[in-house]
């Protein structure tokens, strides 16, 4: 059996008294578009954190490419890119010199570093914008270029966290067509967003997570047969979506909010 | 208005006008309450309890410095007063306001600063702007060291004519305002001249005609001081010379400054001791003028900031040409691409420059006391330049000390990057010891100019300290860097975090460097060898720079270890 992009057993993460994710176990195959869903303090980017480094689990392991991953394992970090929660720019560089550091951080040489940086900044429409320092640009503009950053020494897992947010419809369109590419083209990417319909078009894989606990885990289709099967009318499980899916799964569906809050205009 | 009843509508506060209406006091409180739950939540942490800690100590020594030259003070007022030498009291209220404005201009970047901008998204009226920003400052150094000092003339003088006092309240209080709204009309409008190209060239080009000066008038100065070296007689009747050459410029000076807040707070106490009342008033009202004025300098600038003004600015055409065409420095890997980052940003930042800039510019005020004071029996005019150099230090020193608090959510890619953070640690401590040098040697030139070319012996042994001092430095500053980082605001010289924890230990290290360098002096002055002191500092930068290596190398488990702390710190929302 060919070894998992990404594989974790039991991890977990504790903040003093808090558990924010709990015995978490998935494995995400290579090639796989992977979705991370949950409602808001579920633990996605606590989870995305353990798994990429920036955050020590407090039990459990994480595995990358079939190699144990850890925050010194610094040739597995060479295989992987992150779009973290923050996206993690230097404010006070231009989005050349921001994508040339990261180049560099990652070892490439000058020459390549020098092609792709004119590439992304070219695919991100981010060419013209050679004055401006990072921190002024807008949340959209900053949001591609950590992509940019994420991707630029071509990562064979990329790690995403809530990547369209802010961004228009026309580059949204244009990343995903990337993505899809590099999935094409034998990379793994694991996802995670509010956005369901993204979801639903680009993934093939869905993980949900609630309160810390993973409470489903599959293709989009298993996650709809499994759904339906809880439902009175199952033979409607084809023209469920992964809206309903999701509220069904988290618990939401059909719930009314406990107090209108009638001092709204 | 579907649903929203009348009483409801009428439970929202008016914005009034004024910065006493009902919806400022409901600020004002909610303001207060959030600060108070702020400190009492930072007490959770160990971090939190040591912060405030370190804060208390701060204000207990600022406190007792000010209460010491309170008490100096008072006691040369209530002698003056009483010898009715009205004409030498001035002196003193131009020390406290020298005092006064000169403390934030050497504490800016230690002390913390209030960031107003959040506050635009709500209701708030601009005069309940103005008043914020001017209330939450009195809390900072400056206004301690200058509140004791003038309470210090206060006491004395009304010790020496209790029927005086309550001309000196009034008078002192409004120099007090003067100075409150000085200090920061000076710093606003800093951060204003600094944050745009055009006008911190202009301010560039007078620094850099104000040291052209300086050499010009050396030879000048140092031909009097050769003079007056030859023998006491000739000193004597130099010095007559010059007070008779002074005399009109300083009976001018005299007479221009009665018209400035310090002469005024002296003429409105002399008219009252000479039952002057009308003359008292007129001058008292003459320096509500100037507090009126000084208040409208600074609501200019606070109304630019009530509109949302961004200080921001784009790197020129010339320099984004430049920067597309390659890199600064030749190097692919690591240590030259965090380098040219150190780089790139320093020279983005004013906070940063500033942080640099201005230890370097007391120099002057540092190297000229030395001068002026030179005289004294067991003056240390021989080490004037290693107190000098030290003191501009104090700048690089607070960049090595906090070398990760320009990051902010960019620390999440060092620790994603396949780069460990020993090498990234390493480029820093390269990029700061460059920055360190060349502080050193602008500082180094400053107190020449002023103080005149150093012994030879006496260089020597400063250059030797500083191989000391540099990797002892650095590091102290890697440790603490990993174990209690915070937050830089690259933009705003007047939105700073700051750490008082973080600026005690600072302090603190370079007062022990600094000590270490006294004593060794000392005792090779004391054996009449001042040579020993190289080899001495020589074998002790061997030592520091066997820690720096060994911080060096646990860097990466350390940093690692505490990579969640460091990111919540630094890449938490401002």
């Amino acid at each position: 059996m060919e070894t998992a992009a990404i594989e974790t057993h039991g991890l977990t993460r504790r903040f003093g008294a808090l558990t924010a994710v709990e015995d978490v176990t998935l494995r995400v195959a290579r090639g796989q578009f992977f979705g991370f869903l949950g409602p808001n303090g579920a633990g996605k980017s606590t989870t995305i954190k353990m798994l990429t480094g920036l955050l020590e689990p407090s039990a459990g392991t994480v595995e990358i490419l079939g190699q144990p991953f850890w925050a010194g394992a610094l040739e597995l970090k060479r295989q992987i890119g992150v779009v973290p929660e923050g996206m993690a720019l230097a404010g006070r560089l231009t989005a050349r010199e921001y994508l040339r550091f990261v180049g560099r951080m990652y070892g490439l040489d000058r020459e390549t570093t020098n092609r792709r940086t004119d590439e992304l900044l070219e695919f991100m429409q981010l060419a013209g914008e050679t004055r401006k320092l990072v921190t002024d640009f807008s949340h959209g503009m900053q949001k591609k270029l950590a992509l940019a950053a994420a991707v630029i020494h071509g990562p064979r897992v990329l790690f995403l966290d809530e990547p369209f947010e802010g961004v228009d419809a026309i580059a949204a369109g244009m990343l995903k067509t990337m993505l899809q590419g590099m999935i094409q083209r034998g990379a793994t990417i694991f996802l995670t967003t509010h956005v369901l319909e993204i979801v639903e078009r680009l993934c093939s894989h869905v993980a949900i997570i609630h309160q810390g606990r993973l409470v489903a885990n599959g293709s989009l289709e298993e996650l709809r047969a499994g759904v339906a099967s809880s439902l009175p009318g199952a033979e409607s499980s084809q023209r469920l979506t992964l809206e309903e899916i999701f509220l069904s799964i988290v618990g939401a569906g059909g719930q009314e909010p406990a107090q209108e809050l009638s001092w709204l205009a | 208005m579907a649903g929203v009843g009348a009483a409801e509508v009428a439970a929202l506060a008016r914005p009034g006008a004024g910065p006493l209406s009902r919806l400022a006091r409901a600020q004002y409180a909610a303001l207060a309450a959030m600060r108070w739950q702020l400190l009492t939540h930072g007490l959770r942490s160990a971090e939190g309890m040591f912060e405030l800690g370190a804060r208390g100590i701060s204000c207990l020594l600022y406190a007792l410095l000010g209460v010491g030259l309170g008490a100096g003070l008072g006691v040369i007022a209530h002698s003056l007063v009483l010898e009715r030498n009205w004409q030498l009291l001035p002196v003193l209220f131009w020390l406290v306001c020298f005092l006064w404005q000169l403390v934030p201009v050497a504490l800016a970047s230690f002390q913390q600063q209030f960031d107003m901008s959040g506050l635009l998204r709500f209701p708030v009226s601009f005069s309940a702007f103005c008043l914020l920003y001017v209330v939450f400052g009195l809390g900072d150094i400056s206004t301690l060291i200058g509140v004791l000092c003038s309470l210090g003339i206060l006491t004395g003088v009304s010790v020496a004519r209790p029927d005086l006092s309550a001309w000196v309240v009034a008078g002192l209080a409004g120099l007090a305002a003067v100075n409150i709204l000085l200090v920061r009309v000076i710093l606003v409008w800093m951060d204003r001249w600094l944050a745009r190209r055009r006008t911190r060239e202009i301010l560039s080009a007078l620094f850099v005609m104000f040291l052209l000066s300086l050499q010009l008038l050396n030879p000048a100065l140092h031909e009097s001081r050769a003079n007056g070296e030859r023998n006491s007689e000739a000193r004597a009747a130099a010095r007559r010379t010059m007070a008779e050459e002074m005399k009109p410029l300083l009976n001018g000076v005299s007479a221009v400054q009665q018209w400035l807040p310090p002469g005024l707070a002296v003429v409105e106490m002399e008219a009252a001791a000479e039952h002057r009342p009308a003359r008292a008033l007129a001058a008292l009202g003459a320096l509500g003028l100037y507090v009126l004025a000084t208040g409208a300098l600074l609501a200019v600038r606070l109304r630019a900031e009530y509109r949302g003004e961004s200080l921001g600015e784009v790197p020129s055409q010339k320099e984004a040409e430049k920067e597309s065409g390659g890199w600064l420095l030749n190097g692919a890997g690591p240590v030259a691409a965090v380098m040219e980052k150190e780089l790139h940003t320093l020279m983005r930042s004013m906070p940063l420059l500033y942080m640099i800039g201005a230890p370097v510019f007391m120099v002057i005020v540092l190297g000229s006391l030395f001068r002026s004071s030179a005289s004294l029996p067991g003056h240390p005019y021989l080490l004037s330049l290693p107190l000098c150099v030290a003191y501009a230090l104090l700048g690089p020193a607070q960049m090595i000390y906090n070398n990760l608090g320009a990051e902010g959510t960019g620390i999440q890619m060092l620790f994603l990057s396949p780069t460990p953070i020993e090498t990234v640690l390493l480029a820093k401590n390269l990029f700061h010891a460059l920055v360190y040098g060349v502080t050193a040697l602008a500082a180094g030139i400053l107190a020449t100019l002023i103080l005149g070319r150093p012994n030879g012996v006496v260089l020597a042994a400063t250059v030797a300290w500083l191989l000391f001092a540099l990797p002892a430095n650095l590091a102290v500053g890697n440790a603490f860097s990993l174990a209690m980082p915070h937050r830089l605001n690259l933009g705003r010289l007047t939105r700073q975090r700051g750490s008082a924890a973080s600026a005690l230990l600072t302090m603190f290290i370079q007062t022990t460097l600094l000590g270490v360098a006294a004593a060794v002096f000392a005792l090779c002055l004391y054996f009449g060898r001042l040579w020993m002191a190289v080899p001495v500092f020589l074998v002790l930068a061997g030592a520091a720079v066997f820690a720096w290596l060994r911080v060096l190398h646990n860097s990466d488990g350390v940093g690692n270890g505490r990579r969640d702390l460091l990111m919540t710190t630094l890449a938490k929302a401002e």
